[in-house]
Formats: structure tokens, C-alpha cells, sequence
């Protein structure tokens, strides 16, 4: 068999670096991935935060930040977010 | 400071018991009472209780971002079973 | 039996170098513990936020939290000598300080 890559073995491979987030709902994170645990969990660093609401989208900057897995949907790893150019 | 007797958040409440504390719930309700059990769900029992729901009406075709009216409707009730899953905050009565 | 699993090493070979001395890594429950006591900002997923010193936590992420300020789009609302909150709620939490 091919050699297999397991995906939260991806994930893992991000620590260190950008990844964005992205919630079941209408929010989004990106970060600096400093670590995770078997449910998703994740601690990120220069976090910034991205809200989508009917007043527009809200941005708001965190420090060092534990993102409850629960509601992840999504991640993209080596990326800077919504803003990127693309 | 409440940190010297408090090792895990369970803590908290079991220091309540027999106390007036603070509940927020989902849907914008809150309540007031005595607090007589809990479980692990948060479940709870409480005496002595007031509820208040905050009803936000949301005028048709307003502009975003427009206050809305509240309305706060309250009522009592004497003996009250919480079940767990509502439950956001609890809050005991400060310990000053 | 799982047969790719090496031998044990020679008796006589030096044990490896202990892993290198991490003040932190970055799981959970690590920034868990070096966030316990300092003031943090936990954010529901409703959006309402709660500033506070964090007391404890369990593995529900139940969090006790002292000196608490209730925030609901940046205007405080409600403040608490004391708070549980139950996890199911919890969006994140983030440190307010340096940790």
C-alpha cells in the first residue's frame, strides 16, 4: 500500500506554522499552530478571529488561545486566512 | 481568594448548596434561587425561584442594527428542576 | 504479537538522552496549565464573553473563573465575584496576559 497519510497526522505536520480555521458556523480563525489533542482541540498563538454577522465582518486579535474543537469544521494548513491574496 | 478551596469548577457550586445563586440559561432566561442539588449534567434543584425571560421583538423589515424593544417577563416559582443542557453560567452569591 | 516491534536494546547500551527540557509545549493541556490563575477571556459561542481570572477547569472544559466581567458586544454587562460555566458553551479561551 502506498504510504498513507492519516489526517491528523496533516495537522500535525502544521505545528509551528499559519493555518486558518474555519467553524460550522460563520466564524473563522487563522494562527500559528502550537498544538492539539485527540479531539481537535487546538492552541494557537497571534491569533486573529473573523466574524461574519448581518452588521458585516468582525475581526477581533487574541493572544494565546485554546479554540474548543467541538465546532471545527475545517482547516487549511499554511494559510493566512480570509485575507490572503490569492 | 476562592482559589485556595476551589480544585476543580464542581467546586463552586458544591459550595453553593443551600445558597441564592445566579443561573443563565439558553433563550435568554435567567433565574434566581435556592440551590439544592446538582449532578455532573449541571442538572439542578432549586427552591424559591424567579425566572426572567428577556423577549426581544425584532420590528419586520428594521434596519440592522436598530435597537430592538426588550420585554422582560418574570415569574416565580417555588420548587424548580433545571435540567442540565440549558445551563450556561451559575453563579454564587459573592463571598465577600 | 505485533512482529515490527524492534528488540529490546542490549542491556549494556547507555539509555538515550532524556527529550530536551520543554518549559511549554503547545498541546491543551499544557496552555491549560500554565493559563490557571491568570486572567483569560472566554468567549461562548453565543459570543457573549466572560473576563476573568481562571480559577479551574475539567476535561468538560467546566471552567470557574473569579472577578468576572460579563461583555456582550463590548459593553459589560454583568460582573460576578464568582462563575461556573459549563463547558458545552465554550467557544475558546484566551489568555489575557502573558503566560
Amino acid at each position: 500500500m502506498a504510504s498513507q497519510i492519516l489526517p491528523l497526522e496533516l495537522i500535525d505536520r502544521c505545528i509551528g506554522s499559519r493555518i486558518w480555521v474555519i467553524m460550522k458556523n460563520d466564524r473563522e480563525f487563522t494562527g500559528t499552530l502550537l498544538g492539539f489533542d485527540d479531539f481537535v482541540n487546538m492552541v494557537l498563538e497571534d491569533v486573529t478571529e473573523y466574524e461574519t454577522t448581518p452588521q458585516g465582518k468582525k475581526k477581533t486579535s487574541l493572544a494565546q488561545t485554546l479554540l474548543n474543537g467541538n465546532n471545527i469544521c475545517m482547516l487549511i494548513p499554511g494559510s493566512a486566512g480570509p485575507e490572503e491574496e490569492s | 481568594m476562592a482559589s485556595s478551596t476551589i480544585q476543580e469548577p464542581f467546586d463552586l457550586i458544591r459550595l453553593s448548596l443551600s445558597e441564592r445563586v445566579f443561573v443563565k440559561l439558553r433563550g435568554d432566561r435567567e433565574l434566581t434561587g435556592i440551590l439544592h442539588a446538582y449532578d455532573g449534567h449541571m442538572n439542578l434543584i432549586m427552591s424559591d425561584v424567579e425566572e426572567t425571560i428577556m423577549l426581544v421583538d425584532v420590528v419586520d423589515g428594521a434596519p440592522p442594527g436598530q435597537p430592538a424593544t426588550v420585554n422582560v417577563a418574570k415569574r416565580k416559582m417555588p420548587m424548580l428542576f433545571v435540567r442540565g443542557d440549558g445551563v450556561i453560567l451559575v453563579s454564587p452569591p459573592s463571598r465577600t | 504479537m505485533d512482529d515490527t516491534t524492534p528488540p529490546p536494546p542490549p542491556a549494556d547500551q547507555s539509555p538515550p538522552p532524556p527529550p530536551p527540557v520543554q518549559t511549554h509545549t503547545g498541546s491543551p493541556t499544557d496552555f491549560l496549565k500554565g493559563v490557571v490563575g491568570k486572567r483569560v477571556i472566554v468567549r461562548l459561542t453565543s459570543g457573549v464573553d466572560y473576563c476573568g481570572v481562571l480559577s479551574c477547569l475539567d476535561g468538560y472544559m467546566n471552567i470557574a473563573l473569579e472577578q468576572t466581567e460579563e461583555h456582550v458586544n463590548g459593553a459589560v454587562t454583568n460582573r460576578y465575584g464568582d462563575a461556573f460555566i459549563r463547558g458545552n458553551n465554550v467557544l475558546y479561551i484566551s489568555a489575557a496576559e502573558a503566560i
